[in-house]
C-alpha cells in the first residue's frame, strides 16, 4: 500500500497534542516518557491529531542487541503489554470519533540525547510491523525550557530499515563503493542516513483560535484612565501577566549550563566512541593473528605438498584451513555509526546555541558599553 | 474570559440526603489548558446531530480538598432526547482504567459539557459524577461547562453541587449547581508550547512553524523593541504637552530604569571576553570532535577498502594509535573547557 501512495514529506500537529506531549515529557522530566499519536495521512502529510501517553511496565526488552539499555519507559512503544493497550485506546478512541489510525510514537528527551538504540528500534518496529507511513516525534524538555520549542519529526530511512532488518552492519557495509565494485556491496550506509528529518507544523483548530484570542487579556480600546499612585498601577489589570504574554524566556544570558551540560553530553559520547573503537581495534588485531596463522598454515601445506609431490604421494586438500581456522566475528558498527549521529546532533545543538548567545552577548555588551560598538 | 466575582457560602445540607452527600465546602478550581484543549478537540468532533457532548474530567486534589486541579479530560458517548438521557458508563470505565494505567496520580474530579445550559440532564450526569461508588464522593464532583456556539465567545464556567429534593427520588434527579471560581494555570513547561501556539493564531490557515532558537530570538528582540517604542512615545507626548503626565507612570518608568546596572567597563570587558571564548571554545571543540570521529570510523574500516590483508592491518593499527593519542588530547583540552565554564 505504501508504494501507492506519495512519501511523506511533512508533519501537521495538533495544538491539542503539543500540550499533551509536553504535560507526559515535564510530568516524567528526567525520566523518558513515551506514547503513542494517533491522526490521519493526507496526501504525504501526516496529520496527528490525537495522542496518549504508554502506561510504564516492567518488561524485559526483546532486544536483539544484547546491551541495550534496561529502560522500560523507553521501550515501552514496542512492548507486548502495550501493543495490546494501544489496539484498545484506539477502539475506545474510535467511538468518540477520534481519528483512530496509529501514525506513530512520542519520546521526550533531554538536550537532543535521543539518538539511541531504544528510539531506532521503536520507529523500527513502527514501521516494519505496525504500519509503514510512521514517524517520531521528539520533544527536548530541556532545550524548550529555554524559550523555544523544541519538536521535531524522525523517520528511520528506507536504507537503513532494509541493513537494519537484516542486522548488516559490517564493515563493507559502512563504507562508499570503492570505483572498481568487485565485491558487490549493496549498500553504504553513513552515520547522515539513519533518520529522515521531517519538518513539524503546528495546527490549530478553529475552536483553539477562538479561546486563544480570548485569552488576550483585557482589551486595550477606549482610553484608560492613568493610575494614581505606584501601587494602584502594579494593582492594575495590565500589568498582571496575562495568559499569552510574550515569553522573554530566550532572552536571559544564561549561558553556563547549557555549555557545562553540552560538555557533559559530548565526553560521554567520547568515551563510547573509544569503548567502540577498542572494541574494533581488538577485533582486527584477532583478526590479523588468525590471518597470520592461516598463511603460516598454507605455507606449510604448500611446502608438505611440495615434498609430497617431488617424492610422488598423492596430495593433501589445500582448503582444509577453513575447517582448522575460525575467524571471529565483526562487531556491528551500529553503535559507533550512532554514536556520531548523536555527537553531530550534539554539535549542531552548540551551533545554533553559540549563534544566538553571541548575538545576545554582543547586544548586552553594546549596551552597557555604549560607543564601544563600533569596533 | 468571563470575569465573575465570587462569594462562596457553604450552606448547611438538607436531612433528605444526609450521609451521602459530597461536601459543598469551598473549592477552587484549576484548570491546565490540555484539558480544555481536550475538551474543545471533542466538542469539534461531535455528531452532527448533537446539541452538547460529555466527558470526564481527571486531575489532582489538593490534600484538603480545597483546590482542585484538572489535568485531562476524555470524551465520553451520550446521546440526549426530550424525556432521556444515555450516558455510556461502561465506556466510561473502561476508559477511566485504561486512563489510570498510564496516568496513576490523577483521579476522577468531575465532568465537562460543551454547552453552558444546566437541565435536568446536567443534574442526573452530576448524581453519577458526584455518587458513591463510581463517583467522586466524599469530595464534591466539579462540572464544567465550555460553550462551543459558533459566533459566540468562549464561556467557561464551573460548578459542584449540592442535593436538593424532598424525596430520595426527586434528590436522584435534581441538583443545586453552585458555581465556583476557577483560574487556567499553566506551567513553566507549557510556556513555549503555548508561545508556539500562539503564533498561529492570526494566522489565516491557523499553522505554524516551529522557531528556531535564532527566529526565536529576532521575535522577542522585535517584540521589546516595539514596547520601548510605544513606551517613548508616550514619554514624548507628555512632554510636548499632548497626553496628560502621571506621576505613578513617571516613578515606574524611573523605577524600570533605574534596574540597570553601573558596572566598570573594564570588567564588562573581561567578563564579556571570558564568556565569549567559553562558548566560541565549546563551539569550536564540538565541531571538532564530530569530524574526528568520523574520520576515526572512516579510518577503521580503510582498511578493507585499500584491499585489506596482513600488512595493511599493521599500518592501519598505527594510524588508529595515532588518532586515538590526537583524541586524548582533545578530551583534555575540552576537560578544561568545561571547568573554564563551571568556573
Amino acid at each position: 500500500m505504501a508504494e501507492a501512495q506519495a512519501p511523506i514529506t511533512a508533519v501537521k500537529v495538533e495544538a491539542l497534542v503539543v500540550m499533551k506531549i509536553i504535560k507526559h515529557g515535564s510530568q516524567t522530566f528526567p525520566t523518558v516518557s513515551t506514547g503513542s499519536l494517533v491522526g490521519m495521512d493526507v496526501d504525504g502529510t501526516l496529520e496527528v491529531t490525537n495522542s496518549f501517553p504508554f502506561p510504564v511496565v516492567e518488561t524485559t526488552t526483546e532486544s536483539h542487541f544484547d546491551n541495550a539499555a534496561p529502560n522500560p519507559a523507553a521501550s515501552a512503544p514496542r512492548a507486548k503489554g502495550n501493543a495490546a493497550y494501544q489496539a484498545e485506546m484506539i477502539r475506545m478512541i474510535r467511538e468518540v470519533n477520534v481519528d483512530a489510525n496509529n501514525v506513530g510514537w512520542y519520546t521526550s528527551a533531554n538536550m537532543g540525547n535521543f539518538v539511541n538504540m531504544n528510539v531506532i528500534e521503536n520507529q523500527f518496529y513502527y514501521q516494519k510491523e505496525l504500519n509503514e507511513r510512521t514517524v517520531a516525534l521528539v520533544h527536548d524538555v530541556s532545550r524548550s525550557a529555554q524559550g523555544s520549542l523544541s519538536l521535531r519529526a524522525f523517520r528511520l530511512s528506507a536504507k537503513f530499515v532494509e541493513a537494519f532488518k537484516e542486522n548488516k552492519f559490517t564493515s563493507e557495509e559502512c563504507l562508499p563503493p570503492p570505483p572498481n565494485n568487485t565485491i558487490g556491496i549493496l549498500s553504504n550506509i553513513r552515520y547522515q542516513d539513519i533518520f529522515e528529518e521531517l519538518p513539524v507544523e503546528i495546527h490549530n483548530s478553529h475552536l483553539i483560535t477562538t479561546f486563544l484570542h480570548q485569552l488576550q487579556g483585557p482589551s486595550t480600546s477606549g482610553p484608560i484612565e492613568l493610575p494614581l499612585s505606584l501601587s494602584a498601577l502594579e494593582a492594575s489589570p495590565f500589568s498582571k501577566s496575562s495568559i499569552l504574554t510574550p515569553n522573554f524566556d530566550n532572552l536571559t544570558l544564561n549561558i553556563d549550563p547549557f555549555l557545562e551540560k553540552n560538555c557533559d553530553l559530548l565526553l560521554d559520547s567520547i568515551e563510547a566512541h573509544n569503548t567502540e573503537t577498542n572494541n574494533y581495534q581488538y577485533y582486527q588485531r584477532v583478526l590479523g593473528r588468525e590471518q597470520q596463522k592461516i598463511n603460516n598454515w598454507k605455507q606449510k601445506r604448500a611446502q608438505e605438498n611440495a615434498t609430497r609431490s617431488a617424492l610422488k604421494q598423492p596430495l593433501l586438500p589445500e582448503d582444509e584451513w577453513q575447517r582448522l581456522f575460525k575467524l571471529p566475528a565483526e562487531p556491528s558498527r551500529l553503535e559507533s555509526m550512532l554514536n556520531t549521529r548523536q555527537v553531530e546532533q550534539f554539535s549542531r545543538q552548540v551551533d545554533s546555541f553559540v549563534s544566538s548567545t553571541t548575538g545576545k552577548m554582543f547586544a548586552v555588551k553594546g549596551n552597557l558599553l555604549p560607543g564601544e560598538t563600533a569596533n | 474570559m468571563a470575569e465573575d466575582s465570587f462569594l462562596h457560602l457553604a450552606r448547611p445540607l438538607g436531612p433528605v440526603s444526609m450521609g451521602t452527600a459530597p461536601t459543598t465546602a469551598p473549592l477552587n478550581v484549576v484548570i491546565q489548558p490540555q484539558a480544555i484543549f481536550s475538551i474543545l478537540d471533542h466538542s469539534l468532533r461531535r455528531n452532527a446531530d448533537q446539541e452538547r457532548v460529555i466527558g470526564t474530567l481527571l486531575g489532582t486534589r489538593s490534600e484538603d480538598g480545597g483546590e482542585v486541579e484538572v489535568r485531562c479530560a476524555f470524551a465520553v458517548g451520550h446521546s440526549e432526547a426530550e424525556d432521556q438521557v444515555e450516558v455510556d458508563m461502561e465506556y466510561h470505565k473502561q476508559m477511566l482504567a485504561l486512563h489510570l494505567k498510564a496516568n496513576p496520580r490523577e483521579v476522577l474530579v468531575g465532568w465537562y459539557a460543551t454547552a453552558s445550559e444546566l437541565n435536568t440532564f446536567s443534574a442526573l450526569i452530576q448524581n453519577f459524577y458526584s455518587g458513591q461508588g463510581d463517583g467522586t464522593w466524599p469530595h464534591p464532583a466539579v462540572h464544567l461547562t465550555v460553550s462551543t456556539e459558533a459566533g459566540k465567545d468562549l464561556e467557561t464556567r464551573a460548578y459542584i453541587s449540592a442535593p436538593v429534593g424532598v424525596t430520595a427520588e426527586r434528590a436522584a434527579d435534581s441538583a443545586a449547581f453552585i458555581p465556583v471560581p476557577y483560574e487556567l494555570r499553566y506551567g513553566e513547561a507549557d510556556k513555549s508550547g503555548l508561545e508556539a501556539i500562539a503564533n498561529a493564531k492570526d494566522a489565516e490557515d491557523r499553522s505554524t512553524n516551529i522557531a528556531t532558537d535564532i527566529e526565536a530570538l529576532e521575535r522577542a528582540i522585535e517584540e521589546v523593541l516595539s514596547m520601548i517604542d510605544r513606551v517613548s512615545r508616550y514619554v514624548e507626548s507628555v512632554i510636548d504637552e499632548e497626553a496628560p503626565a502621571s506621576t505613578a507612570m513617571g516613578q515606574f518608568l524611573l523605577n524600570a530604569l533605574a534596574l540597570a546596572p553601573k558596572v566598570d567597563p573594564v570588567e564588562i570587558e573581561k567578563d564579556f571576553h571570558n564568556h565569549i571564548q567559553d562558548v566560541l571554545v565549546v563551539s569550536y571543540l564540538a565541531n571538532t570532535i564530530r569530524t574526528q570521529m568520523e574520520l576515526s570510523n572512516r579510518l577503521a574500516t580503510a582498511q578493507l577498502t585499500l584491499g585489506g590483508g596482513d600488512a595493511a592491518g599493521a599500518g592501519e593499527g598505527n594510524q588508529r594509535n595515532q588518532r586515538g593519542g590526537k583524541g586524548g588530547r582533545q578530551r583534555q583540552d575540552r576537560g578544561s573547557a568545561a571547568e573554564e565554564t563551571r568556573a
